[in-house]
């Protein structure tokens, strides 16, 4: 993986601002620290100074400045590894007292330079001083080592450098890290993506099966995959079966123009071809309608125009379509609608279903055949169940009816596309109506159970 | 009548054109939408026949402009699209009808007359009389030469179209529609059956036969001539 992808990344750059962030913060806690450690130990080296001067001129009340020096003496010989470094000049600047070196006395806080008998031969360091003018207009100053003080500061501020520095080196680390592994993520969508793309609609985008949000976004995507590999075969299915069963009678028809084109026809003949020709091209339209409407249901875009709606009105309507003709065939059609069925769907759609499963018993069993319509209220929802007592269909290919084109051996000289079933079965799929195909013994039973969405109505 | 016909395909135009014509209707032609649109704003037509794709601008646009401009005439929709949703997206756009590509010429002569001759006050009316034949809306009674015909409900509706529509063609799309609202075709013989039960009632023993079939086209309620 090429260092400049790693550092493009936005985990990386999120890495990086957070570690900014946290060095800010670093900082801020490292400078509040800083000023009140250092800032005590500063006032305590003062008040320790101010104790001194204070010390040593009531002790030298009596005496004066005379005996101011010789107490200066007697501290520097008691304490020869003190940090305290003394100077007692007269008015003159004359030095009385004091190991201090310095030329002319100056009253206040101030710092210098040098070595107090503590650090005896080291490196000079800082001294903190204070000067205070005598009453008879000498000078006492002093001062105290403050190098210790100036050690804790630096060791402060060495430690915040190394921390910080750790900080930065973690930080790139672990967003290389970080970077590296969500890279590795979003490199292995992005190949099933291409490969998707390339055409390979039955690949998947692979989980880790963590649930944690990459495998929820490849799930999301995964089932994007799969509604389009669905839509794409059924695409194809439609195209296939355009192929199959619009090429046959259209090459018929073409046939059939040419034949006659080449012998030399009256026009009569004329009129009855072209009579003949438009009721091909009706046939292959209807075909073609039927194909087109199952493919707009599959593709599941109806679902907006659902309204609830009373099943009851629906089916007595279909019922007193399809009446006349059973009469006329001698079958009997008879129903037990029980009223205000109420469901959810699409009028015209579910119109449509119910016509052709009552137009499917009828066009399929003989004269004299009962013809069944039942609906009520199942568990919770509704249930439409149409049977016959007809020849049915066998076990094994109840599955296969509700494939386009399907015919059964027997029905092949009865009229219809083969696509009144399909139809059926997309309709059903789009409102989550179940289909079951029974035996009737003897006869089909088709059972409608809608989804338990809608309960009934008053 | 007096048609304008907005339809961008040439070869389909003429021909509608030239047909119309020979059904005696007064054909103007547009080829798009905006030709169309100042059309039927500047004369007063009968019927609109409106395509629904026309180059740069969709049929349903232009029938919103002519309702928007407070134009009432009858718009009939011609389309490719056979789409449940499209028809209905036609139908809200002031459509009042609507007709999918490749149809019979028939067909649509027989939606125009529909469409073109709609009595203006038909819910005010509560007596129809054709020939000897006397529909009472009201009582949902019908009377031919003064004696009452006992009806089912399906039959009544079936004739009631019939009756309002006496004298022009009806296809058997059209009384599927209307009838029953099936928006599909069912490919069986409902309509004939449904026809044939009602002639054995209207027709059979009074003479003269008010249902007449038009031969590959559908029926027409009128006096044997």
């Amino acid at each position: 993986m090429p260092l400049t992808r790693l550092l493009r990344t936005s985990s990386f750059r999120l890495t990086l601002l957070y570690a900014a962030l946290f060095g800010v913060s670093v900082l801020v806690l490292f400078a509040v620290i800083y000023v009140t450690t250092a800032g005590y130990m500063a006032r305590q080296l003062d008040r320790g100074i101010d104790s001194e001067i204070t010390a040593l001129q009531e002790a030298a009340q009596p005496g004066g400045t005379p005996r101011l020096a010789s107490l200066i003496e007697e501290r520097q010989a008691e304490t020869s590894q003190s940090g305290t470094v003394y100077l007692l000049q007269d008015s003159e600047g004359r030095k009385l007292a004091g190991d201090l070196r310095f030329r002319r006395a100056t009253i206040g806080w101030f710092d210098l330079r040098g070595r107090s008998r503590a650090s005896e031969g080291g490196d000079p360091h800082r001294i903190r001083v204070r000067g205070v003018k005598l009453t008879d207009g000498g000078y006492l100053l002093v001062g105290q080592d403050a190098s210790q003080l100036d050690e804790v500061r630096e060791i402060i501020v060495r430690s915040f450098l190394w921390s910080a520095a750790a900080t930065v080196v973690l930080a790139l680390a672990g967003g290389m890290l970080m970077s590296a592994g969500i890279l590795r993520r979003v490199g292995s969508v992005a190949r099933a993506s291409q490969a998707i793309t390339a055409g390979d609609l039955s690949q998947r985008i692979p989980g880790r099966g963590a649930g944690d949000e990459f495998d929820q976004l490849a799930d999301a995507l995964n089932t994007m995959v799969a509604r389009i590999e669905t839509l794409m075969l059924g695409l194809k299915q439609v195209s296939n079966d355009v192929a199959h069963d619009l090429r046959t009678p259209l090459s018929r028809l073409r046939q059939r123009l040419e034949a006659t084109l080449r012998g030399a026809p009256s026009v009569e003949e004329y009129r009855a071809l072209v009579g003949r020709s438009i009721g091909d091209m009706d046939e292959i339209l209807q075909t073609f309608t039927a194909m087109l409407r199952i493919a707009e249901i599959e593709a599941a875009s109806r679902q907006a125009a659902f309204a609830e709606l009373n099943l009851s009105e629906l089916l007595a309507t279909v019922l007193e379509v399809y009446e006349p003709l059973a009469e006329e065939k001698s079958q009997v059609l008879t129903s037990r609608v029980k009223p205000r069925l109420m469901v959810r769907g699409d009028r015209e759609l579910l119109t449509q279903l119910m016509a052709n499963l009552v137009q499917n018993a009828l066009r399929h069993t003989p004269a004299q055949s009962r013809i069944t319509v039942e609906a009520r209220q199942g568990e919770g929802a509704a249930e439409v169940a149409i049977a016959d007592d007809g020849p049915g269909i066998p076990a094994a290919e109840r599955d296969k009816v509700f494939q386009r084109f399907y015919r059964l051996e027997a029905s092949r000289s009865t009229p219809g596309s083969g696509l009144g079933l399909s139809l059926v079965g997309a309709i059903a799929q789009l409102h989550g109506i179940m289909i079951e195909l029974s035996d009737n013994a003897p006869g089909l039973r088709v059972l409608l159970r809608f989804p338990r969405a809608v309960a009934a109505a008053g | 009548m007096k048609i304008l016909l907005i339809e961008d395909d040439v070869e389909t135009g003429e021909y509608l054109g030239r047909g119309l014509t020979e059904e005696g209707h007064v054909i103007d032609r547009a080829v798009t939408g905006r030709d169309g649109l100042f059309l039927a704003g500047s004369e007063p037509y009968d019927l609109l026949i409106v395509d629904r794709m026309l180059p740069g601008s969709d049929g349903l646009a232009i029938v919103k402009a002519v309702r928007g401009a407070g134009i009432e005439t009858p718009v009939l929709f011609l389309t490719t699209r056979s789409s449940i949703e499209d028809r209905v997206a036609g139908l809200e756009a002031g459509g009042d009808d609507y007709l999918v590509k490749p149809f019979a010429f028939a067909e649509l002569v027989a939606r125009i007359n529909a469409l073109g001759r709609r009595p203006r006050n038909a819910s005010l009316e509560k007596v129809i009389r054709v020939a000897d034949l006397e529909l009472d809306l009201a009582g949902r009674s019908v009377r031919r030469a003064g004696k009452r015909i006992e009806l089912q409900p399906r039959e009544y509706r079936l004739l009631e179209y019939l009756v309002r529509h006496a004298g022009q063609v009806v296809t058997r799309t059209m009384l599927l529609e209307h009838v029953w609202d099936f928006h599909f075709d069912p490919q069986t013989s409902v309509v004939e059956v449904h026809i044939s039960r009602l002639r054995s009632k209207i027709d059979r023993g009074f003479g003269s036969e008010l249902i007449q079939t038009v031969r590959g086209v559908g029926y027409c309620f009128r006096a044997a001539d």
